[in-house]
């Protein structure tokens, strides 16, 4: 078709363009500036088969390159309906997983006969389309069952496809979101599937008895699943009403007799077309069809089922420090939830500034400030409706409390949010939003300061006579901000990020960040100590509230305690692994990436790694040559390393333990029940992990305190002479490799070298 | 997907045991547009040899027409098509800030494996970086390339991030960095309309901060308090 405007008059102009080609040489580019590698990278040669999609090879006519001849109104055998339903359920989990359309569903001609033309009404989704509708009674295996599982399907998909696209992903990482012009049927309501899928289902239990017993009961496995699947994922992010489990647990109830009964199929596998591609609204030459296996497809609906059971477990607020608990443990599962289900959590987390679709995000910050850094406090109880003369103090704290709560909701929401990216985001993310962090925090000092006017904060005293103030909210985001560099760290160490020669260095500079955040809490620590004083006092004299603010002061007090409980067991740990590995690098034995003849320096290494924290004003950058000094422990002895180590890892190994037996969630008072058991679960697993990397740790520091030992028993080295080296054989064991115990804690495996062998 | 080319496997370190053909009198040269009839199918046959998606023609010539000089190729005069080995660079401001250098593709004819070609195109193309005053130097592997990440770590090259599913396979890759220059990690860069999308933001968009000296007052950590003086917990 023509497209056919008034105001455009058309003009040939090959013959000009044919001269001004002439004139290039080959090789010749002529561009503007705006033609980037994206672009040339983006460009098709025309008439290269892997890039034109109408290239038509030679002795190919048209008819032969686009159309199928695949009879969709033939008849199938039940057998062949299975081994279609399974061969679809494989694509749709490939989609899942980030493969376009075009190269999963979309390859299905079944699918495409319902899909194009896009029908006026579900009636019109037919296979027969196109032909006279003919008796098809005979035919209800393919036009009443096939059909109404297909329609389900890409209802299914509909849901999935809304969800994910309205939230925040990376397309064609986690997602492909294209339909290629295609409707994915959202513009028909749910009912109809259900009774389409419904009448499906009774018709194939009026066959028992006529169909093999088997394949009808597969069939009808199927179906059922499909049903509760388009329920489940209708439900969407109503389940904070529902509460609902009951679809999901269902599917998950069938997965096992879906992968028993696969065998019985029958592949179609013409059926399912790569030409289709050539047919959809694209700009990218058709690729090749994906090909996952039945095993894995379930085991990708076996993990979303179970994730979308568990994530209720993230709908009881609990306050801020329990929901990120849940937020974080649940995303971080391996492999990590699928995308539906991170975006699902991310429209749970915060839609229309509200959090869980119950608590405002004001309420949400306020919550996160008196647990940590203003348990009872004018700051958070001013509210500016209730007291209307502008000269009053708390008016001003009100206002400039709601110019906080504006500012900082947003970041803070996000520092939840972020969790639901993949992992490699999440750690892209938290450098850009750590150097937000620190401007964050410089506003909050400033408001600090205008507040503690407002407020009449008294001071605490300093050794010097000097008064020094609590600076709540500015202290709350260096917290924030001190999270997120270990995050980096962290993320580095998952990531497999860092050579094995940067171990030591960064496992020293882990080790720094949470001695600051210790130095940090304490202080917040101190005010809060102060105000519980202060308070006793106002309890003593029961004055009006005094009790309720003490218990609010025991619950952060309690909060403070247990952060530092877990930030002493990361520190111990990254001090004993940093003692560690600067004996294996001292005695050569730990392994390097780059060469000698390398090209670069470790002082430009080093501003590599510290790129993301090179803006940040505090903490302060560690100048190259403390670095160098601290990461490799200079002047320090074998001994005293040693002996750091040893220490190190025992005390990290008591606060792992301390960790664990604190629990997951703080608890009210009143001990209610655990309501995120599942979730629990996994934060355990995930702390006896890392317990059973410290104790990987002490081994290999045993084994390297023997063999030191044992060289020095062997012989005092000659005067000027060469030390013999130590005898060990160092692995740095992979992340996911069983060797490795916790993908944040590389703990190095350090076995005896075979005698005489060199290492 | 990726607007960036793969760089492809390259095995010149991996147990490839005797290389099946050893060659003293290699010839490596630098790319020279009068001959882009000879050398630019030549390259494209080497490379494409190893990606699952080829490259248009557009690619090599956007490379090859603006930095021809930061393409290096090892050629075996005693066969009929010497191309044995090819490197494929460019080097500009990145966003406005650090002179960067781009290795985009770096092949080795499979039987010429294992006797360091690979490393010396690399070198070679560096080398040439540097000496137009490349602040840095960046590339992509896949994650599951061992042989190619080993190369550039062994020449100093350091992971920077991990890319997840980069690919059009859907493997991730790593970004490989390499400072060549004191300073270049804290030079600004323009914000890129290109680059992929960031965090979307439902609130107000961060104020852009050009310059710490701007912001009143200096940010200092609010000096400890008495009660917890050093918190003796040393090792």
């Amino acid at each position: 078709m023509r497209v056919v405007s008034q105001s455009v008059v058309p003009r040939d102009i090959t013959d000009e363009f044919t001269t001004a080609a002439s004139k290039l040489k080959t090789g010749q580019l002529v561009k503007d500036e705006y033609f980037t590698l994206f672009e040339a990278v983006g460009a098709l040669e025309i008439m290269d088969s892997k890039m034109d999609s109408g290239y038509l090879g030679p002795g190919e006519n048209h008819a032969q390159a686009l159309e199928d001849d695949y009879d969709l109104t033939r008849e199938l055998g039940p057998e062949e309906v299975l081994g279609i339903m399974d061969g679809l359920l494989c694509h749709e989990m490939a989609w899942h997983m980030g493969h376009p359309l075009s190269q999963t569903l979309f390859t299905s001609l079944y699918l495409d006969k319902l899909l194009w033309p896009v029908p006026k009404s579900l009636d019109e989704a037919h296979f027969f389309r196109g032909h006279l509708a003919n008796n098809n009674e005979e035919l209800a295996i393919v036009h009443l069952v096939l059909r109404a599982y297909c329609l389900a399907l890409v209802k299914c998909c509909d849901f999935v496809h809304a969800r994910v696209a309205t939230e925040y992903y990376f397309e064609e990482e986690d997602f492909v979101t294209q339909l290629y012009n295609r409707s994915l049927l959202s513009q028909f309501e749910p009912e109809p599937f259900y009774d389409l899928l419904n009448r499906a289902i009774s018709w194939v239990d009026e066959q028992k008895g006529m169909l093999d017993e088997r394949v009808r009961e597969a069939i009808w496995t199927r179906l059922l699943f499909r049903r509760e699947f388009l329920q489940g994922l209708e439900q969407d992010v109503e389940v904070i009403q529902t509460r609902s489990k009951e679809h999901f647990l269902t599917c998950l109830s069938q997965l096992d007799n879906l992968a028993k009964s696969t065998s019985l199929g029958t592949e179609v596998p013409d059926s399912f077309s790569w030409k289709i591609q050539r047919k959809l609204a694209s700009t990218v030459p058709p690729r090749p069809m994906v090909k996952i296996n039945f095993e894995d497809a379930l085991a990708h609906l076996k993990r979303l089922c179970q994730d979308a059971i568990d994530l209720q477990e993230i709908i009881d607020y609990q306050g801020p420090y329990n929901f990120k608990v849940t937020i974080w443990t649940l995303l971080s599962r391996k492999p990590q939830p699928s995308v539906y289900i991170r975006s699902l959590v991310q429209t749970l987390i915060v839609n229309n500034m509200t959090i869980l679709g119950a608590v405002p995000v004001k309420q949400f910050l306020y919550d996160e400030l008196a647990e940590l850094v203003l348990p009872s406090r004018i700051l958070l109880e001013a509210n500016m409706d209730e007291i209307e003369v502008p000269s009053d103090p708390r008016f001003q704290i009100a206002k400039q409390m709601d110019a906080f709560v504006k500012r900082f909701s947003q970041p803070f929401a996000d520092t939840f949010r972020s969790a639901c990216l993949n992992r490699c985001r999440i750690r892209r993310t938290v450098c850009h939003t750590i150097v937000d962090w620190d401007n964050l925090q410089m506003e909050a000092e400033d408001l600090d300061e205008q507040l503690r006017t407002l407020s009449k904060e008294p001071p605490l005293m300093l050794a010097n006579g000097d008064a020094t103030y609590s600076y709540p909210l500015s202290s709350w985001a260096y917290h924030h901000k001190l999270i997120q560099f270990r995050l980096i760290l962290q993320l580095g160490f998952e990531l497999s990020i860092y050579s094995p020669e940067e171990l030591p260095g960064m496992y020293w500079y882990l080790s720094h960040i949470c001695s600051t955040h210790l130095g940090h809490i304490d202080r917040i620590r101190t005010f809060t100590v102060a105000t519980a004083k202060r308070n006793l006092a106002e309890m003593a004299a029961k004055k009006r509230d005094a009790l309720e603010r003490h218990t609010a002061l025991q619950k952060s007090l309690r909060l403070l305690e247990r952060l530092t409980t877990q930030i002493v067991a990361v520190d111990a740990f990254a001090i004993s692994l940093h003692a560690l590995y600067v004996l294996l690098a001292r005695h050569g034995i730990l392994p390097t990436a780059s060469s000698a003849q390398a090209y670069s320096s470790d002082r430009l290494r080093y501003e590599i790694r510290m790129k993301p924290f090179l803006q940040i004003t505090l903490p302060e950058l560690v100048p190259y040559d403390e670095y160098r000094r601290e990461a490799v422990l200079e002047g320090d002895s074998d001994e005293i390393v040693l002996e750091r180590a040893t220490k190190a890892i025992s005390e990290a190994r008591k606060a792992w333990e301390a960790t664990l037996a604190n629990g997951a969630f703080v608890q009210d008072s009143d001990g209610e029940e655990n309501l995120a058991p599942a979730i629990e679960e996994d934060w355990k697993r995930d702390v006896k992990d890392t317990m059973r990397a410290c104790i990987g740790a002490s081994i290999a520091i045993e084994t390297v305190k023997k063999a030191l030992k044992a060289r020095a028993n062997v012989a005092e080295p000659k005067e000027g002479g060469h030390p013999p080296s130590v005898n060990l054989r160092v692995t740095i064991p992979e992340t996911g490799s069983k060797a490795r115990w916790h993908d944040w804690w590389i703990v190095p495996q350090v076995s005896p070298a075979a005698v005489g062998s060199k290492t | 997907m990726n607007p960036t080319p793969t760089p492809p496997p390259d095995k010149s370190t991996t147990s490839t045991p005797t290389p099946t053909t050893t060659t003293s009198n290699l010839r490596y040269i630098r790319y020279n547009a009068a001959h882009e009839d000879a050398y630019v199918p030549a390259m494209r046959q080497l490379i494409s040899k190893d990606l699952s998606e080829p490259y248009s023609i557009y690619v090599y010539r956007y490379f090859l027409y603006q930095w021809g000089d930061l393409c290096f190729m090892a050629m075996d005069d005693s066969l009929p098509s010497p191309m044995v080995g090819v490197v494929v660079s460019k080097l500009e401001p990145h966003r406005g800030g650090p002179l960067r250098g781009y290795i985009a593709m770096l092949a080795v004819r499979e039987e010429y494996r294992g006797q360091g070609i690979a490393t010396k195109l690399a070198r070679m193309a560096i080398d040439a970086m540097v000496e137009r005053e490349a602040d840095e130097i960046v590339l992509e592997t896949e994650t599951t390339n061992t042989a190619a990440i080993k190369l550039y770590e062994r020449l100093g090259f350091l992971r920077s991030k991990r890319l997840h599913r980069y690919y059009l396979n859907g493997n991730s890759a790593y970004r490989l960095v390499l400072y060549v220059k004191e300073g270049t990690g804290s030079m600004r860069t323009n914000l890129d309309a290109y680059a992929p999308q960031q965090q979307q933001q439902s609130g107000p968009p961060y104020p852009v901060v050009e310059s710490r000296a701007e912001m009143s007052g200096a940010v200092t950590a609010p000096e400890p308090a008495l009660l917890h003086e050093g918190n003796g917990r040393g090792w």
